[in-house]
Formats: structure tokens, sequence, C-alpha cells
């Protein structure tokens, strides 16, 4: 039997020296849900992004229908029906939902205007034809962030697009999304459309595709039928080895109260509240998770209490140090922060990666000055870089290297040991794993808890559930700037903290 | 960095090789032209001290422009800073009668408060206002300009002059000379040596360098940033403003209409080609300065316009910040094939 599509021995090099994807062959059978998966950095998006067109391999032959293929842009795969949804949205938040859609492919009457009426016709057709569920007039600015992935879909749809790519989808869902999505997704196989689905959520995959293909560091480590492999079985194609999927947490010893803040108000410059009297109270020894959707007060939570801008109300003390206006230099002496955004607030991507160790410890630190205190102690710099490449397995060749020359779980290990160094009271992290694979997340995880033991007091956000149950002794549901629930991680559930996240109520599903 | 000056000296080289087409297009001879462009500026030791103390202006602005672009401020108001810089220092020369060994540092000091004043106006509109130097320090340029136009032509003009311009400062206000060597150029030698001390040494340049590449980052890791920010456009203003003194002092001794010239914009152009590098800004300078300096004696001994000069600047600073982008690419291609091979064999 001939294979809808063909990759055969596709080679993609991105210079100066990552082999993205090294001689793989793939292939995907008409009207099948076929996912890819692999940690980050193993190929997954790159080979879909060459199979689309977005990028060209270095060697290798793509065959479609039989035919050999070799898509110059994104436009010529979607005119031969194949599509696909990046993991950003791309669609014009103030145009409705049958603008978006139509864009770029309008029907025209014969007064050379957009015919509207027809237009709204066909995409209510095809909304009613999927059971997407959507209003064609509503402005695609206001609709959630599932609906926007609807959009993205359903613009592909309008293009007989038979081949649909969706690029991680469910990682800006809710937990309660989900299903719903796979719902859709399984009807249009049904319907005939081929999909292919990248994720490194195991348990999604195993629920939702026919096939799986698993890379690991742009190679390709097979290819298996759903029904005939198990998570753990995928987790050790994955990585190469066996990994636990348990909680790693120890007995903890809460201390004495380091993190006060209290009615923490911020209200942004259009007078939105973006944060309403939020009380958080970290222990010592204790990590305290926030659970959310993203855009519910997350960022002026981490970018208020690091000093970026000052709250409207509240006040902020740690270790009993009044910090609420305190200049960004003095709380650095009690807080360490990792940030969720790396190359923009965690490092600077040009500069040698001993300079990026050395942020923050200069002004810290005597021992980083000589003469007087002007002067910087280059040898103890380059010592304080061994120290956190030794003790954080940061792989490195020399550390004049520009930052950006080390890898995404290596960067990440070089911030956290920059900042656990510093030796504070307080940790800030902001969702300190994200965009890591499997490997690096565990490792991570490992060393926020030798934190734990140490009697730091640690607060971490996450838009990972799983790993907030993982690692945290209490998780705070923030929901629209507000605080809306207190749980003690082991007292509590995944579903009931999803549940919170969205609604911002009490779950009862469990209680009646 | 051997990247660096490969690119840097083929950007020469091959616009060099332009001019030279350029030429003889025109009908000159290309060799006898740049022997004699080279035989006036490094020929002998009069042609090298007078190419030397001509660079003075071009080196102190470029580092001016190269220390503030690298650090985050986009201070493009070298030429205004230069000009008071020099009003300063002619001012100070004039009313002072004091020996040598006070004078020569008054003026010195006079030179670097009326840039700093300059260049600190434009930071207090920031601080106050929010105002973007980018303006502010360009709006003061042409202040800069006609407030000096004013000044020599009404309270510091010379009486009887027939174009505006001061009287000559006082005689011990002249920067020294032996034989043709003038001591401007041990001046610029201290303050290069002190600027690049400054700013890969120390702390506070630490922090300005990584300001300037990622200031978000710098500000969340303790950096004062407002302050540096202060503190590098008073820096940098001072660093034009005594160009602008050094001018006076080693060149007419007075300040004429003009005296600025296009130092300060040649500054900001060697900057650029510098790539905001102290030891770069330094060599570029000076080799600028020798086309420069060269171009009189070529227009003297050959029949070729000094303006061909001003075009072959052009050429080499469009072809070396030209060239560094295409370089990069090029060596990213190289490496992408070379790995394709090593998997396919």
């Amino acid at each position: 039997m001939r294979s809808l599509i063909g990759m055969l021995k596709i080679i993609k090099v991105f210079p100066p020296n990552v082999v993205a994807l090294d001689d793989v062959s793939v292939k995907f059978e008409e009207g099948e849900i076929h996912a890819i998966v692999g940690e980050n950095g193993a190929g997954k998006s790159t080979l879909m992004k060459v199979l689309f067109g977005m990028l060209a391999p270095n060697s290798g032959e793509i065959y479609y229908h039989g035919n050999q293929v070799n898509f110059q842009n994104p436009g010529q795969a979607i005119a031969n029906g194949i599509g696909m949804v990046h993991q950003e949205i791309l669609l014009v938040s103030e145009y409705t939902v049958w603008q978006n859609v139509i864009l770029g492919v309008e029907t025209i009457n014969k007064f050379g205007q957009i015919d509207e009426k027809e237009a709204i016709e066909q995409v209510r057709q095809q909304i009613d034809e999927y059971h997407f569920n959507l209003d064609p007039q509503a402005l695609v600015g206001e609709i959630s962030v599932a609906a926007r992935q609807k959009v993205e879909i359903l613009k592909l749809l309008y293009r007989n697009v038979s081949v649909l790519i969706l690029d991680e989808p469910t990682s800006v869902l809710t937990p309660q999304e989900i299903p719903q999505l796979f719902e859709e997704l399984r009807r249009l196989r049904d319907n005939g459309h081929t999909i292919l689905f990248i994720s490194h959520h195991l348990d999604e995959v195993l629920s939702l595709s026919d096939r799986i293909t698993v890379l690991r560091r742009g190679k390709k480590v097979g290819t298996v039928q759903e029904g005939e492999t198990s998570k753990s079985e995928l987790a050790k194609m994955m990585v190469g080895r066996n990994v636990v999927f348990s909680s790693i947490k120890s007995e903890s010893h809460k201390g004495r109260k380091i993190f006060e803040l209290k009615d923490w108000t911020s209200i942004d410059t259009d007078g939105r509240t973006r944060l309403n009297s939020v009380d958080i109270n970290v222990r010592s020894g204790e990590i305290v998770g926030i659970a959310g959707v993203e855009g519910n007060g997350q960022h002026e939570l981490v970018n208020s209490i690091m000093g970026l801008y000052s709250p409207s109300e509240g006040s902020l003390k740690v270790e009993g140090m009044e910090l609420t206006n305190a200049p960004i230099l003095e709380r650095r002496k009690k807080i360490s922060f990792v940030s969720q955004d790396r190359g923009n607030m965690g490092s600077c991507l040009d500069a040698p990666i001993r300079e990026n160790v050395l942020m923050t410890h200069h002004r810290l630190n005597k021992r980083f000055a000589k003469f007087g205190g002007w002067v910087l102690n280059y040898n103890e710099a380059e010592l304080l870089t061994k120290e956190v490449q030794e003790q954080f397995t940061v792989h490195m060749d020399t550390s004049d290297a520009e930052f950006q020359s080390l890898s995404g779980g290596n960067q990440q290990k070089a911030i956290l040991g920059r900042e656990l160094l510093l030796n504070t009271p307080f940790i800030l992290l902001d969702q300190p794993t994200r965009g890591l694979d499997v490997g690096s997340i565990e490792y991570m995880h490992r060393q926020i808890l030798a934190m734990r033991k140490q009697g730091r007091a640690i607060l971490m956000l996450s838009a990972d559930l799983e790993e907030l149950f993982r690692i945290t002794d209490r998780i705070l549901v923030l929901n629209r700037g507000e605080i809306v629930a207190n749980l003690q991680t082991e007292e509590t559930s995944i579903d009931e903290v999803g549940f919170l996240m969205l609604e911002g109520k009490h779950y009862e599903a469990k209680t009646d | 960095m051997k990247q660096r000056l490969i690119n840097g000296l083929a950007g020469i080289i091959v616009a060099m090789l332009l001019g030279a087409v350029v030429m003889f297009v025109q009908g000159y001879n290309p060799i006898e032209t740049y022997y004699a462009l080279f035989e006036y500026s490094l020929g002998d030791w009069y042609s090298f001290s007078t190419m030397l103390r001509n660079s003075v202006p071009l080196v102190l602005t470029g580092l001016s422009a190269s220390v503030a672009f690298a650090s985050g401020p986009v201070n493009l108001g070298q030429p205004g800073q230069l000009l008071m810089g020099a009003l300063f220092a002619t001012v100070t020369g004039l009313y002072l009668d004091l020996p040598a060994f006070l004078l020569l540092p008054l003026m010195i000091f006079a030179a670097l408060i009326g840039g700093m004043l300059w260049s600190g106006i434009a930071a207090l509109l920031k601080r106050w206002f929010n105002m973007d130097e980018f303006i502010t320090t360009l709006m003061l340029n042409m202040i800069a300009d006609y407030f000096t136009y004013w000044a020599i032509s009404y309270p510091f003009a010379e009486p009887g002059a027939y174009s505006p311009m001061t009287p000559q400062i006082n005689r011990s206000g002249w920067m020294p000379e032996y034989g043709h060597f003038n001591s401007n150029v041990i001046m610029m030698l201290f303050v290069i040596i002190i600027v690049w001390f400054l700013f890969t040494k120390t702390i506070a340049g630490y922090e300005w360098r990584i300001s300037g590449k990622n200031s978000l980052f710098a500000r969340l890791g303790g950096v004062q940033t407002k302050k540096n920010y202060m503190i590098v456009m008073l820096l940098t203003g001072a660093l034009a403003g005594l160009a602008g003194g050094l001018v006076v002092m080693s060149g007419p001794h007075r300040f004429i209409k003009d005296i600025g010239a296009n130092y300060a914009w040649d500054g900001v152009m060697i900057a650029m080609v510098a790539n905001n590098g102290i030891i770069a800004t330094v060599l570029y300078g000076l080799f600028f300065s020798t086309l420069q300096s060269g171009a009189l004696g070529m227009e003297l001994i050959t029949a070729v316009p000094s303006e061909l000069i001003m075009v072959l600047q052009a050429v080499i600073v469009l072809l070396v910040v030209a060239g560094r982008g295409y370089i990069d690419i090029l060596l990213r291609k190289q490496a992408e094939r070379r790995k394709v091979r090593e998997r396919t064999t």
C-alpha cells in the first residue's frame, strides 16, 4: 500500500553545528492521527516545517500522493492540501472570525467587494459541519484561546486542506479544553482528514493517536501503533532511559515565615485591575506553587515582586525586610529569580557566559571587586563560572563563548546556578522548566527540592500542573488577578485545580 | 577577532580598488594618486605627525559614539558637544592669563564641562520628560551650532575680523609642540587608555556593556540603569567636548566659524564601522585621518580632487558594515554544508 506522505532520509542542519534532523524517514497514511513525540529539541517541529515548506531540507526527498514534491513555501503546501497550525496563534484580533477565515482567499462579488453574506454563510456551514461551536461574527480578540485555535483550524479547512499539522496544540489549552479539541480532531479524521500532531505529553498522545513516531535528538527512534505501547515505553524511547513519573518530595520541615505579600494590588494604565489584594506567605523549607491559565495576573505578580513596577497597594516583606518600594538591587539581596523568559529577562544572549553568571553577584559580593571596589575581578568571575559549571553540570567549552552557544537546558542550568548561588532566603521561579526536555526538568526539580531542604522559601509559578503536583507543598490558584484557592497539594487533585483555574470558583463536582 | 580584522582589511582593499577604477575611468593614474595619498600622510615624520594630530578629534568623537552606542544611549550629539567644549575652552583661554601648567589643565577641564553640559541637558530631558536622546541630541546640535556662531559674532568676537571668530587664546594655553609633534596626541593616548580600562575592566564598564546589549536583564540583575544612563551620557559628552577643546588648543588657537567641520559626524561613522569596539574605533580613526590628511597632498601633486576621499570613506563604511553581516551568513552556510557532508558520507 502506498502511503499518503513519505519523507525519506531528511537531513536538516542549523548552523553552526546543530543537526536538527539526522537522516529521518517517516511515512504518514491517509486518514490517520499520527503523533510525533520527542523531547524539546528532538526535531519534531523542524520535521513538520520541512514538510510544510517553511524550511528547506539540506537533503532528502518528500513524496505526496506518490509524487515527489518540494514545497518552496507554506503557500504551495496549502495549495496542495497540507496546512499547519503553529504553537503561537497567528490571527488578526481586531477582525471577526469569518474575516480571519477568509483573509487572503476572499470571495469577491461583481463590484470587486468582499461578498460578506456569502462568506459568512460559507464559514457558518463549515463551523456546523465540524461542530466547532463558534460564532462567525465574534471578534477574535474577544474569544478564548481554545476558540482561536479552532479558527486557525477552520482557516485551513476553508482552504480545502486535507492534511493538518498541529504543533503542540494543547500547550495553550486548559486541562478541561483538551478533550473537546481531541473530539474535534477525531471527527476530522473520520471525515477523511489526516492529522499530524506534535506533542510531548504522553497521556494525550496515547489517548488520541493511531500511530506514534518518536524522535530523539534529530533521529527517528521508531514508529509504533497505539495499543501496542505504553506510557513508560514511550518515555523510554523519548529519553533513552527509564523515567519515573512520581512525586519525588521528601518530608518537609517548614520554618518561619520568609515571604509575606499583603493586599498586593496592581492596576494597569488603562485602569484595569490586574492583581486584586493578593496575599501570599511562604515559609522557609516550603515550596508554594501558583497555578493559573496564562494571562490571569502571573506576569504582573512576578514583575511587581521584582520591582519592575510598583504595586498600587500592598506590602512586600522578605525575612522581615520591607521591600514594597525598594530598588531592585535591594530586593536582590533577599530574592533569587529565575524568569520564564530566558533570552530577555534571564540572560544576555550575546555576552560571554562568564559575564552572564556574574550578574548580580558583582554587586552583592565583595570578592568580585578589587582596588577599592570599582575594578572587576575577572579571576573571581572565572571561579564563579567554574563553580556553576561543576555544581549545576553546565556543558560548555569556554566561559568566553557567547551565552547563546549553550543549549536551552544548559542556559537554564547556568541561570539557576547563578541565582541559587546568591544564597538568598527567598527564591522566585517563574515557569523555570518551560521549554526544557524531560531530563533537564528532572534535574531542575531535584535542585529546587534541594533548596527546600536547605530551608529556603520558594514560590513557583507554573503552567504545568503535573510539575506543581510533583514538587510543591501548597498550591495557590490565580484567576483574574485573585487568589481563589489555597490548597495543600496532598489534599487536592489535578481536576480540582484545573477547574479552579478555569472557573475561579469552588469545585463542587466532588463534594456533591 | 581575526575575522573582524579580515573583514576590515578586505573592505578597505576592495574600496580602494573601486576608487582606483573611478580614477582610471576619469583618466587619472590610480597608482600615482595612491602613492601621493600615503606619501603625504605617512611618508615622513612631518606628514605622520600631522596625520596623528588630525586623528585626535576623529578618535575622541569616535570613542564618544562607540561608548554611548555600546552602552545603550544613542548619543548623536557629538557635533554640538564638540562645539560647546571648544567654546568653553576658548573662553577660558581668552580670559585667564595663567602659566601653562595651570591653564592647560583648566582649559581641558572647561572643554570636558562644555561637552558634559550639552549631553547632560539631553540626559535630563530623558529623565524628566522621557524624551528620546536620539532626537534631543540632534536638536541640541543645531542649538549649539547657532549659539556658538552668536558667541563668536558678538560677545567674544575679534574686533575688526572679516568673518566670525574669537581673538587668539593666551599663548600658555596652546598645546605644546615638539618639532611637528603636537602633544594633543599624548592627551589622546591617555584618554584611549582610560576609556578602554573603564569600559572593559571596571564594574561600571561591565554594567554598561551588559545594559547596552540587554537592559532589562541588567535591570533585573540589580544594575541601576538610570544612573548608568546619566553617567554614560555625561562621559560621552565630555569626550566630544574634549575633542573640541583640543582642536582649538592644538590648531588655530581660536574659535573660528565651522571649526568643528565634520569631525564629529566622522566620529559617529567611525564608531559604526568599528562596531562600537574601543580598539577598532582607534584604528579606524587613525586610518580615516590618514586618508583625510593625505587627500590634500594628493590634490597638490595629482589632479585628483580631494573630494574623492569622501567617496572612498563612504564606500569603506558600506563595504565593512555590509561585509560584517555577510561574513556571518557565509560562515553559517559553510558550517551547514560541512555538517551535511559529514552526515552523507
